[in-house]
């Protein structure tokens, strides 16, 4: 089932669209920490409910790579006197990744690891379309924005090696 | 009578024993000194991903990503964890091309390539 997947498509493709005005800083910083905690939350289950070895790994990765981009976020912030901003968007992404949890501890076997690699595909996508429409054009402080950018490669390799565990499990 | 001055015999001495430096083989002497190279892990990738270094050089590891990684090579090195602005040193001790990646992430793949030292 990809319902979860497209709903947190469809809110970051309208986080990349809709803002009547950009958003500041503090709430780029909030929308880049609940991000991050999203994939977290799902690579921790991935971790331990998986069956299929390599998406397990990828869970595993997940939890580790964004818990530390997430500390990073955290530093920068906290350096940087901002708050983090809750706001519209930080708020769908945290619906959307509660909804994806309660749904894949629904699954079990090889229906959860396709549900689970399948939303991360789309979830990497739609972060970094985010990433490229909204977040780093917007940010305003040269440090957020260069974390941004630093860390969107990692993005990139984490859907590379989602669609490579996808397509393995086809 | 002849007799040899001291001198003339010290001269003589430092000139044979200058030639005797100076001729022979010596592998050491020839060999390039040691070197240290880096390679940095960053945004999710070795950089340099293809490095060629002799027997004897030394390689670092630098994870400038914010978040662990490892450089493996199958029975030849393994770092195991390198945590986030830290470092791992290897000495190369044998040569060949040895392919390695970091165990967290299948997409950064590297290739040490380690020539004899002369």
């Amino acid at each position: 089932m990809k319902v979860s997947a497209l709903t947190i498509a469809v809110v970051l493709s309208a986080a990349a669209t809709a803002w009547a005005q950009a958003p500041s800083d503090a709430q780029i910083a909030h929308i880049v920490v609940t991000a991050n905690q999203v994939d977290i939350d799902a690579g921790k289950i991935a971790a331990a409910r998986a069956t299929n070895a390599e998406v397990k790994a990828y869970g595993e990765m997940m939890a580790r790579d964004h818990a530390g981009v997430n500390k990073q976020a955290v530093a920068l912030a906290t350096k940087l006197k901002v708050t983090p901003e809750d706001n519209g968007t930080s708020k769908s992404l945290k619906a959307g990744g509660e909804k994806n949890v309660a749904h894949l501890k629904t699954l079990k076997g090889a229906e959860f690891d396709k549900a689970y690699i399948d939303n991360e595909v789309a979830y990497h996508q739609a972060v970094l379309d985010a990433v490229d429409k909204t977040l780093v054009p917007s940010a305003q402080n040269a440090e957020l924005k260069a974390l941004i950018v630093q860390v969107r490669p990692a993005f990139v390799a984490h859907l590379e090696q989602a669609k490579k565990v996808q397509s393995s499990l086809k | 009578m002849t007799t040899t001055h001291p001198a003339i015999v010290l001269v003589m001495g430092a000139a044979l024993g200058l030639l005797s430096c100076g001729s022979g083989p010596d592998a050491a002497a020839n060999a390039p000194a040691p070197v240290t190279h880096t390679v940095t892990m960053e945004a999710v990738a070795f950089k340099p991903d293809d490095l060629t270094i002799r027997v004897g050089d030394t390689v670092v590891w630098v994870n400038k990503d914010p978040f662990p990684h490892t450089a493996t090579s199958k029975d030849v090195f393994d770092s195991k964890d390198i945590a986030v602005e830290t470092s791992w040193t290897f000495k190369a001790a044998q040569t060949g091309d040895f392919s390695y990646v970091c165990t967290y992430h299948p997409t950064m793949k590297g290739v040490l390539r380690v020539k004899p030292s002369t």
